[in-house]
């Protein structure tokens, strides 16, 4: 029973880590950077749902959809004012300007959301009593967020594989140079990247919501755990950051419930450096068949 | 033939030997003039920490306006110069430097983030200012015991203590503790354990929670599964929140014991927003009345009258205690007021009744931590706020 109610609770933050992760790598493996505001464009969307959702009213649904449009948008505004102007300096000044555009969006989120009170809270989605099955318990809320999850990661594994435009992303991230010389424009691939992973973002935001509470601080702990997950799955790797991910979620859960919360935080770290001794590149690193 | 300059110089000398005839005291003391006190107050006028720092404020400015009204104290009338801290260590040193050097105020009121004040507390103490500290819960801000430190706030130890001792009274026998240890976790957790030594008990589980926390699950089943009957929450309002869903949907409902990190309970439920899950949650408030009892009509009227944008709120409350505590400071002092005297006053106040805390103030030269009288708030769900007891903490 403890081991069901952990897993669950495991697979859910896993799979949110997932989300953020997946943002991190989408942008990494088409542009070579590491977007170090992706933890705040998370937070920003949470915000952003909140709005459509609790001020204004609009349901679930249409909130989440409005939000990871919002997200596509922030990412699209994002990459024109802030990195396109940087794009030909080298790549500290661009991850600079990452680490900036985290502050711009932490401060946005104070000046439009602060002062209303210390945390925002996001009403559940479905009702907040438990479902027992047999020996197992389980949460609708975590399930939502949990489903939600897969679907958007299948979603997005659909997009790379049968989609034209994913196939441009990957055939640029593979190799830019081909990629411009059979037509691709690349910069316009590089700004996709950076509306996507926001928009992946976001919708890990609207997800998230409901289990926690919003304040314009809280996306540097997510931020955390998806570069945590990323690196564990291997940088470059969209199946290694959601494996990655739900490796991060179920190993502090279990290490919570089974040794201490006391090490809940550090165990995906040690783990993390575990692996990363005997594999340096991550866990997926090999993942690099090409599609011909 | 008459020299005039010799006239102006006789004049000047005059005066200046007829105003220490008057009092020997004005001329020597910054702030003090035969007809009115300066007094400095610090906190946060803008962010989030704005409740206690301008809030706090504007509650010991009608405590003033009130005296002021009744003719002032020995015929002075009592002035207050604000600056904003910003909750910033860097800004609270500015802040109490400015008052204290440039705008020679003879006594400071003030103080809402533990951290800008703990920043600020070397400057205070080499000045030999005396100082009351509005809302600042750090132990570090009067202890060690610095002759010109006062405290009208509940500190983090006090609340610890009182924690577990309403605990036992409510028959824990059970009891297990969930906490942050962060700075200001840390603050209140060692205080507790040592109380917990002191009692002779160990608790029966002992959790850690992250302020970023997202999910409680493990803590929520060990806990659960140690059989704990009480838990004593040291943790802000965000992982309290999470932890209380999560006891809530894990059909855990011991006695949830909370401290002032925690000092709106109808905020709180609103962000825990599980119907049900605060029930039996109960918090350390400062003062002893909600803002609606008609036992503060006098102060809300007063607040609401000179800020129109105000309505009473409890930190107005925690200005006007700790108004009231310096005020009687300086009554004491007499006529012939020093900064030493007022220390001295401030010392001695003993069994002293203020109208919101929960007990009468109590001083003494070694221990300056005057208010040991926490509050116990709660509110059931979808009901109004209620104050349920006080705890003595000796």
């Amino acid at each position: 029973m403890l081991l069901s109610y952990l897993l669950l609770s495991g697979v859910t933050t896993g799979a949110l880590y997932a989300l953020v992760a997946l943002g991190l790598v989408v942008v990494n493996k088409a542009t070579g950077i590491l977007n170090f505001s992706q933890g705040e464009l998370f937070m920003f969307s949470g915000f952003i749902a909140w709005s459509l959702h609790v001020q204004l009213g609009l349901g679930y649904l249409p909130s989440f959809l409005g939000t990871v449009l919002a997200g596509f948008a922030l990412g699209l505004t994002i990459d024109r004012v802030a990195f396109r102007p940087v794009k030909s300096s080298d790549v500290i000044a661009i991850v600079l300007a990452t680490v900036g555009i985290s502050f711009v969006l932490k401060g946005a989120a104070r000046i439009i959301w602060g002062g209303k009170s210390d945390y925002l809270s996001f009403p559940p989605i479905t009702s907040p009593d438990p479902i027992v099955v047999g020996p197992v318990l389980i949460i609708p809320q975590q399930i939502v967020a949990f489903l939600g999850a897969v679907a958007i990661m299948l979603g997005f594994a659909a997009f790379f594989r049968y989609s034209r435009l994913g196939k441009m992303m990957q055939a640029t991230a593979d190799n830019k140079k081909a990629a411009t010389l059979v037509g691709i424009r690349t910069d316009r691939i590089y700004t996709l990247a950076f509306g996507t992973g926001a928009a992946v973002a976001a919708a890990a935001a609207v997800l998230a919501a409901p289990l926690t509470l919003l304040y314009p601080d809280m996306g540097f702990s997510f931020f955390i755990k998806g570069f945590a997950a990323a690196v564990l799955g291997g940088l470059a790797s969209l199946p290694g950051a959601v494996l990655g991910g739900f490796l991060v979620g179920i190993v502090e859960a279990l290490a919570g419930g089974y040794i201490h919360s006391s090490v809940m935080e550090v165990s995906a770290f040690i783990m993390i450096m575990i692996v990363l001794i005997v594999r340096p590149t991550g866990l997926l690193s090999f993942y690099q068949a090409r599609r011909v | 033939m008459f020299d005039r300059k010799l006239a102006a110089k006789l004049l000047a000398t005059g005066a200046l030997l007829c105003l220490g005839g008057i009092s020997p005291s004005l001329a020597q003391q910054p702030g003090l003039t035969a007809d009115t006190i300066k007094i400095g107050t610090f906190g946060a006028l803008t962010g989030p920490g704005y409740l206690y720092g301008k809030i706090a404020m504007n509650g010991i400015e009608v405590v003033f306006d009130e005296i002021n009204a009744a003719g002032g104290i020995n015929g002075r009338k009592l002035v207050l110069i604000r600056e904003d801290d910003r909750c910033d260590p860097a800004s609270a040193i500015a802040a109490t430097q400015k008052l204290i050097h440039q705008d020679q105020v003879f006594a400071l009121i003030g103080g809402g983030c533990s951290n800008a004040t703990l920043a600020a507390r070397d400057n205070i103490e080499q000045a030999k200012i005396p100082f009351v500290n509005v809302a600042s819960v750090a132990d570090g801000v009067s202890t060690p015991t610095a002759p010109n430190i006062f405290t009208a706030a509940l500190t983090a130890s006090i609340e610890s203590q009182a924690q577990l001792t309403y605990a036992l009274e409510q028959g824990g026998k059970k009891i297990a503790v969930v906490s942050m240890r962060d700075a200001w976790g840390r603050s209140r957790y060692t205080p507790l354990m040592e109380e917990f030594k002191k009692k002779g008990i160990t608790p029966i589980a002992d959790e850690e929670m992250t302020p970023d926390a997202n999910d409680a699950t493990a803590q929520v089943l060990r806990l659960k599964a140690a059989g704990a009957d009480t838990v004593i929450i040291v943790l802000f309002p965000k992982p309290a929140a999470i932890f209380l869903r999560d006891a809530q949907k894990l059909a855990f409902k011991p006695l949830l014991v909370g401290q002032s990190g925690i000092a709106d309970p109808a905020a709180f439920e609103e962000q825990v927003g599980v119907q049900g899950a605060t029930a039996r949650f109960v918090t350390i408030s400062m003062v002893k009345h909600v803002p609606d009892d008609v036992e503060v009509d006098k102060w809300r009227k007063l607040v609401e009258a000179k800020f129109p944008g105000d309505r009473l709120s409890v930190f107005n409350l925690f200005g006007v205690g700790s108004a009231q505590f310096l005020t009687e400071g300086i009554k004491r002092a007499g006529p012939d007021l020093t900064r030493e005297k007022l220390i001295a006053a401030l010392a001695g106040i003993k069994d002293f009744k203020i109208d919101v805390y929960g007990g009468p103030i109590s001083c003494s030269e070694t221990d300056h931590r005057c208010n040991k009288y926490p509050v116990w708030i709660s509110k059931a769900p979808g009901g109004p706020v209620k104050v349920i007891g006080v705890t003595k903490v000796e």
